[in-house]
């Protein structure tokens, strides 16, 4: 058969267009101060990789603060959205609770725009005086994601063959052990989708993080943008530490890659 | 024994179901009270007092210019936007839809742009974007064209132009699972029948995908109509207003102008915009969910 070089010449070179951005950030946080003021294509390789040293800290920037918040902040949403929503999805899809409401539900919040919640949480967590604190953009978040993660969660719940766990209940095992034994372990694929959609979004809020932080703790979403206000000049200080930024959810996703596009496609709708 | 199994699986029900319905209460129901509530308030962050004012805010609302225009960029934006990124995203996946040399590794970069943040995208944009050091500008003047890309005529290509980089890779991916879903019988009769590659396309493919095409379109220009991170952080709604998306002036009236109560009563109207999706959206899920292909 002949090969297909042509189809693989013409998806590289879409590849490449889609991928500007990033290459273009690559790029420019590889290159010594001088290169980059001296115009966008002087190449000098900055062999100490001084902007990725800077950007995490050697230059007294709060930016490895940033990160740390971003990791505990989406660990922290994919605990919480998996703790709500695994539970709640085989109650409704297997013990019937709330109807068909509770789905229908998710689905109406699913395209109502978060901006929408934004005012209300703002008031709300400043009368609890909660603002800056990583806590209320774990809540935010699993607000926000949980709907996706129930309708993926109940996807998988309906697809796996109710006999099996019939056949347990005639054995006489209880709802809990059903859930711990049989349910919990055969629904890994839709658990590691939940896992990875909720790490992604979580990571890329930054609707929330604007309104609901004010430094203590300010994700590296929010953290990048205001680099750009702030040091304007430094532009290999900050191209270093947004290809810092998308790192963790880029080596997550692509190591999770069926289950994200299992997640995505199976009727998800992007946050 | 029948009706203690019922009472221990309703009693389950309820258990199981408790984190959510304490997160929809705190959440959901206090929230949207709270917002309804702010909506009827006369509430601005620089004066001491707030007092109710009924419809006063959606009033007022309907008066402010710089609203109508937010929501009249929006739609043209969403609607542009997602034209461009279904056509493309479709169109890629056809290409992708074949064995050829270097296939896995280049659908998982076409997907990278899925796990970039907006706003980080964003960040990367103004760094390639930037007239002194940027690489676009640069190569724009290498090959003698001369286009302003922040400049008030070319923003809103600029802006397509970046959503498309940015959101064309979700179009792509569900037109791709799309495809696969595709019965090979179908192409086969196809073959048989000596159609050619074009009828196959517009004669089979299309009109078998339309629903799936129909509904790619949806989800991509509801997600545009809440398009705030990246037109944010590359032009704040600028230059002048000219950018501004419903939802950068939401977070404007409130966050920069102090109006709470206007604020709340622009994202209830944009809540109420977007609701006649809610029942299609409903439908549209429990027929996936039975009737999978």
């Amino acid at each position: 058969m002949k090969k297909k070089y042509g189809v693989t010449l013409a998806a590289s070179i879409w590849v490449f267009i889609f991928l500007i951005p990033l290459l273009g950030a690559i790029y420019t946080s590889l290159r010594t101060n001088n290169a980059i003021s001296s115009g966008p294509f002087v190449w000098e390789f900055d062999s100490n990789f001084s902007h990725y040293k800077n950007a995490m800290g050697a230059a007294g920037y709060d930016f490895a603060s940033f990160f740390k918040n971003s990791i505990i902040i989406s660990i922290g949403t994919v605990l919480l959205t998996v703790f709500i929503s695994f539970p709640a999805s085989y109650s409704i899809v297997r013990l019937g609770f709330g109807g068909p409401w509770l789905l229908r539900l998710a689905l109406a919040l699913r395209i109502t725009p978060a901006i929408f919640f934004v005012i209300p949480f703002y008031k709300l967590f400043t009368a609890y005086n909660l603002i800056d604190k990583p806590v209320v953009l774990i809540l935010a978040d699993s607000f926000i994601n949980m709907t996706l993660a129930i309708l993926v969660f109940s996807g998988a719940i309906k697809e796996m063959p109710l006999e099996i766990e019939e056949a347990a209940a005639v054995d006489g095992a209880s709802v809990w052990m059903t859930l711990r034994k049989i349910v919990f372990p055969l629904l890994g694929p839709g658990m590691a989708a939940v896992a990875v959609l909720t790490f992604l979004f979580s990571w890329s809020d930054y609707l929330f993080a604007v309104v609901l932080t004010s430094s203590e703790a300010t994700p590296v979403t929010v953290g990048a943008a205001n680099f750009v206000t702030s040091y304007g000049i430094r532009w290999g200080d900050i191209s270093a530490a947004v290809c810092l930024s998308v790192l963790p959810p880029l080596v997550f996703a692509t190591a999770a890659q069926r289950y994200l596009v299992r997640g995505l496609s199976s009727g998800a709708v992007k946050g | 024994m029948s009706s203690t199994f019922n009472r221990e699986r309703r009693t389950a029900g309820l258990i199981l179901a408790a984190p959510l319905l304490l997160i929809l209460a705190g959440l959901l129901i206090w929230p949207v009270y709270l917002g309804i509530k702010t909506s009827m308030t006369h509430d601005v962050l620089s004066e001491f007092s707030t007092y109710g004012v009924g419809l006063g805010n959606f009033k007022n609302l309907i008066k402010q210019p710089n609203f109508w225009l937010s929501l009249r960029f929006t739609l043209i934006y969403a609607l542009v936007a997602t034209t461009l990124e279904v056509i493309l995203g479709f169109a890629l996946a056809l290409l992708f839809d074949r064995i050829f040399p270097g296939k896995r590794v280049l659908f998982s970069l076409m997907l990278v742009p899925i796990m970039i943040a907006p706003s980080l995208m964003a960040v990367m944009f103004r760094l390639i974007l930037n007239e002194n050091i940027g690489i676009i500008p640069g190569f724009l003047q290498k090959v003698g064209l001369h286009f302003a890309i922040f400049d008030q005529h070319n923003i809103f290509t600029s802006l397509i132009i970046l959503d498309i980089l940015e959101f064309t890779a979700f179009t792509f991916l569900l037109s791709y699972s799309a495809l696969q879903n595709m019965q090979e019988e179908v192409y086969e009769a196809a073959a048989i029948d000596g159609a050619n590659k074009r009828q196959v396309l517009f004669q089979v493919t299309l009109p078998i995908l339309r629903p799936a095409i129909a509904i790619i379109f949806i989800l991509r220009f509801l997600d545009s109509i809440r398009t705030f991170d990246s037109v944010y952080i590359l032009t704040g709604g600028g230059p002048g207003t000219t950018t501004q998306t419903v939802g950068i002036y939401i977070f404007k009236t409130a966050f920069i102008y102090g109006d709470f109560g206007l604020a709340a009563s622009a994202a209830i109207v944009l809540v109420l915009i977007l609701a006649p999706f809610m029942p299609f959206i409903i439908k549209q899920f429990n027929l996936n969910q039975t009737g999978r292909q």
